[in-house]
C-alpha cells in the first residue's frame, strides 16, 4: 500500500509552474512598489500638493492593481483572504460611502471613531476625498493620511505575508501554478464583466445601459490607468522574457497553440486599452476592449481546461 | 492519433494496455491454480483460435481505422463540452469561486465524482442500448462474440463507438465544466499514468478477464457494490443478457433491479439465438448488418 501511494504522488505530481525568479521579480517586486507610491502619496497630502496628489494617486492604483492581479497570499494563508477588502471595495459592496464621508467631514467626531468602518479607509474613499474635497481643510487633510496610511500597513501585511509564505508557494510547483492561473481567470473575468462589461452595457447585469461614471474610477480619471495596469501584470505572468513565465510552461507542455491564443488576446486588450480615454467605455473602442477581454478570459480558461489532459480523451468502447 | 494497433498496449487509456493485461493474467494464473479444471477450456486452442475469436482479431484492426478516419473527428470533446458549460454558468450566475475546500479537498472531489458519474452514465448507456429497439440493432453486434477474449471488448459496431465517444464528452465536459466554474485551476484529479485513480485500480483488478472464460466471482458481498469478471460473463450470456449493465460498479445495477450475483447461475451460453447468430460471421456482417435490419424495419 505505501509503494502504491508512492507511486501515485509520483506520478501525479507535474512539474508547471512558475518559480522563484517569478516570485521575487512580479510579486515582490509589484507589491514594493506599491508601498513605496502610498509613501510618496503620504508625503504629498503632508505638503497639500495637490497637483502632486493626483499624480500620485494615479501610480498608487496602478501599483495596487498590479498587487491585485497576482494576489495569491489569501490561497496561501486564509487569513489574507479579505486584505484586497480592506484596500478596495469595487464590485465588492453595495454601501454608497460617498454621503458616509460626506457626513464624517461635516461632524465634531474624533475621526478615529468615526471612521470605524474598513470602507472608510479604501482606496475608493481616497479617491473621494483627494478629488472632490477641499485638502486644506485639515479634517479632510487627516482623513486622507489615515486612509492612506491605513492603505499603506495593509500593504506593509501583504509583504510581510510573502516573505513569510514564499516557501509555501515555491514548495508545490503545481499548486502555485493553479493558484496562479486562478487568479488570472478571476481577475480577468472581473476586468471584462466589471470593469470594462458594466460599464460599457455590455454586462448581463446592465445590457445596454452603457454608463462611463460606473468605471471603477471615474471621479479620478483612473479606470483606463487601472485597466492597463492590470493587463501589464498579466504580460509578467505569461509573456515575460526575463524569467521562466506561465507561457514558457505551458509551451513545454504541449500548449503552444492556446497559450499564444492568450497573448494574442492580451496584446489585443493593451492595444485597445491604449486607444482609449475616460470616456470611451460606452463606444465601439469599450466594445473592442471587452471582445478582447473575453477572449482573453476564454483563453485562459482553455488552457485550464488543457492542464486536465483527460479532457481532450477520448475512450475505448468503453461500455462493455 | 495514432493507427498503429500496439500504441493500444502502451496507452494506460486503452483496456489492453499491457499493464491490464499483464495483472489480469496474474490473476487468472491464480485462479487456474486453485481451479484447474477450467484450464482446459481457457488455454484450449479451439477458444484462442475459433471463428468468434478471429473475427475479433480482425475487427479490432478494422475499429481503430474506423476510430481515428470517422468517429474521433465527428465527436466533440469534452473540452469543448467543459468550456461551454463552464460560459454558460458564467453568464447565468457571474463570477462565482468556493474558497473554502482546499486543494486536495477539491482533487479528491473531483476524481471521485467524475469517476462515479463516468460510471452511472455508462450504466445507462449500456442499459439504453439494450432495452432501445434500434440501439439493441447495433449493439447485437458486441453481444454476437460465441467465445470471449480481451479483444471482444472492441467488437462494438461504429454507431456504439460514436455514442460512448459522445457519453464520454457530455459526462466528463459537464462535470468539468461546473467544477472549473467553481472552483477554478484547483480543479485537478488524483491520477496514475494520466488515468482517474479508480479507473487504474478497477483496471488493474482484472478489467480483461471480464472478457474471457475465467470464471472468477467476488462473492455475493463484494458484487453488491463491483462487477466481478463472472457477473459480466453472465451479462453475455443468452439467458441474462439483460443484467449486469454496470461497468466497474453494480450499484447501478443493484440500485435499477438488473443486478443478478454470480453465485446464482451456474450455467451460461454466450452469444445470440442461433438464428441471429448467422448474421455476424464476418466484419462485413458486423458494419453492415445492422444498417440493414433499420433499413427493413423503415421500408415496412
Amino acid at each position: 500500500m505505501r509503494y502504491l501511494v508512492v507511486i501515485i504522488l509520483f506520478v501525479s505530481i507535474v512539474v508547471n509552474a512558475v518559480g522563484e525568479k517569478f516570485f521575487n521579480q512580479v510579486i515582490i517586486v509589484n507589491i514594493m512598489l506599491a508601498i513605496k507610491n502610498v509613501e510618496l502619496l503620504i508625503d504629498d497630502i503632508n505638503q497639500s500638493n495637490s497637483t502632486r496628489i493626483k499624480m500620485q494617486f494615479g501610480n498608487l492604483v496602478s501599483s495596487w492593481k498590479k498587487v491585485e492581479t497576482t494576489y495569491l497570499l489569501g490561497d496561501l494563508n486564509e487569513d489574507y483572504l479579505d486584505i484586497p477588502r480592506y484596500i478596495d471595495i469595487f464590485h465588492g459592496n453595495n454601501e454608497d460611502i460617498k454621503p458616509q464621508l460626506d457626513l464624517i467631514i461635516n461632524s465634531n467626531d474624533e475621526l478615529f471613531n468615526a471612521m470605524y468602518k474598513y470602507s472608510h479607509k479604501t482606496i475608493n474613499a481616497l479617491e473621494y476625498i483627494l478629488f472632490t474635497k477641499d485638502l486644506f481643510h485639515p479634517r479632510v487633510k487627516n482623513m486622507a493620511l489615515i486612509i492612506a496610511k491605513s492603505i499603506k500597513n495593509y500593504l506593509l501585511e501583504i509583504l510581510d505575508g510573502y516573505k513569510m509564505y514564499q516557501s509555501k508557494f515555491l514548495e508545490s510547483e503545481q499548486y502555485a501554478s493553479a493558484i496562479l492561473l486562478n487568479t488570472l481567470i478571476a481577475g480577468t473575468y472581473k476586468l471584462k464583466e466589471w470593469r470594462v462589461g458594466d460599464v460599457a452595457g455590455l454586462s448581463k447585469k446592465f445590457k445596454n445601459k452603457p454608463n462611463n461614471y460606473r468605471a471603477e474610477y471615474a471621479t479620478s480619471g483612473n479606470s483606463v490607468n487601472a485597466i492597463k495596469a492590470i493587463l501589464e501584470t498579466q504580460v509578467q505572468v505569461i509573456n515575460s522574457p526575463d524569467y521562466q513565465d506561465f507561457g514558457d510552461i505551458s509551451r513545454q507542455f504541449k500548449a503552444r497553440k492556446e497559450i499564444d491564443q492568450a497573448i494574442s488576446a492580451l496584446n489585443d486588450s493593451i492595444a485597445n486599452a491604449n486607444n482609449m480615454s475616460e470616456f470611451d467605455f460606452i463606444n465601439d473602442k469599450g466594445k473592442l476592449l471587452y471582445q478582447s477581454t473575453n477572449r482573453l478570459m476564454k483563453a485562459y480558461y482553455i488552457s485550464l481546461m488543457d492542464k486536465l489532459g483527460f479532457v481532450s480523451k477520448v475512450l475505448d468502447a468503453d461500455g462493455d | 492519433m495514432e493507427i498503429n494497433p500496439f500504441e493500444y498496449l502502451m496507452d494506460p487509456h486503452r483496456r489492453i494496455y499491457w499493464l491490464f493485461l499483464l495483472s489480469s493474467l496474474m490473476i487468472a494464473f491464480v485462479f487456474l491454480k486453485f481451479h484447474p479444471e477450467q484450464k482446459r477450456i481457457v488455454l484450449s486452442k479451439k477458444l484462442w483460435l475459433h471463428p468468434s475469436s478471429l473475427l475479433d482479431y480482425s475487427y479490432f484492426i478494422f475499429s481503430i481505422l474506423f476510430r481515428v478516419m470517422i468517429i474521433l473527428p465527428v465527436i466533440i470533446s469534452a473540452k469543448e463540452v467543459a468550456l461551454f458549460v463552464n460560459i454558460v454558468l458564467l453568464n447565468q450566475y457571474g463570477f462565482v469561486r468556493i474558497e473554502t475546500f482546499s486543494y486536495t479537498q477539491v482533487m479528491v472531489l473531483f476524481t471521485f465524482i467524475l469517476f462515479i458519474l463516468s460510471d452511472f452514465t455508462r450504466y445507462w448507456l449500456h442499459r439504453l442500448l439494450h432495452f432501445v429497439p434500434w440501439l439493441w440493432v447495433f449493439h447485437k453486434v458486441h453481444h454476437s462474440a460465441k467465445v470471449l477474449n480481451p479483444l471482444t471488448f472492441y467488437r462494438v459496431h461504429p454507431i456504439e463507438f460514436l455514442l460512448f465517444g459522445f457519453r464520454y464528452s457530455l459526462s466528463i465536459g459537464f462535470v468539468t465544466g461546473v467544477f472549473v466554474f467553481l472552483f477554478g485551476s484547483l480543479v485537478s484529479i488524483y491520477d496514475i499514468l494520466g488515468v482517474n485513480l479508480f479507473v487504474f485500480i478497477f483496471s488493474l483488478l482484472g478489467s480483461n478477464l471480464r472478457h474471457s472464460h475465467i470464471k472468477l466471482g467476488f462473492g455475493n458481498v463484494i458484487e453488491l457494490f463491483l462487477i466481478s469478471p463472472l457477473q459480466h460473463q453472465i451479462h453475455h450470456s443468452k439467458n441474462h443478457m439483460n443484467t449486469n449493465f454496470g461497468g466497474f460498479l453494480s450499484i447501478w445495477d443493484y440500485l435499477f433491479g438488473t443486478l443478478i450475483l454470480s453465485n446464482n447461475i451456474t450455467k451460461i451460453k454466450f452469444g445470440l439465438e442461433r438464428t441471429q447468430m448467422r448474421n455476424f460471421k464476418s466484419l462485413k456482417d458486423l458494419l453492415l448488418f445492422p444498417f440493414i435490419v433499420i433499413y427493413k424495419q423503415i421500408k415496412k
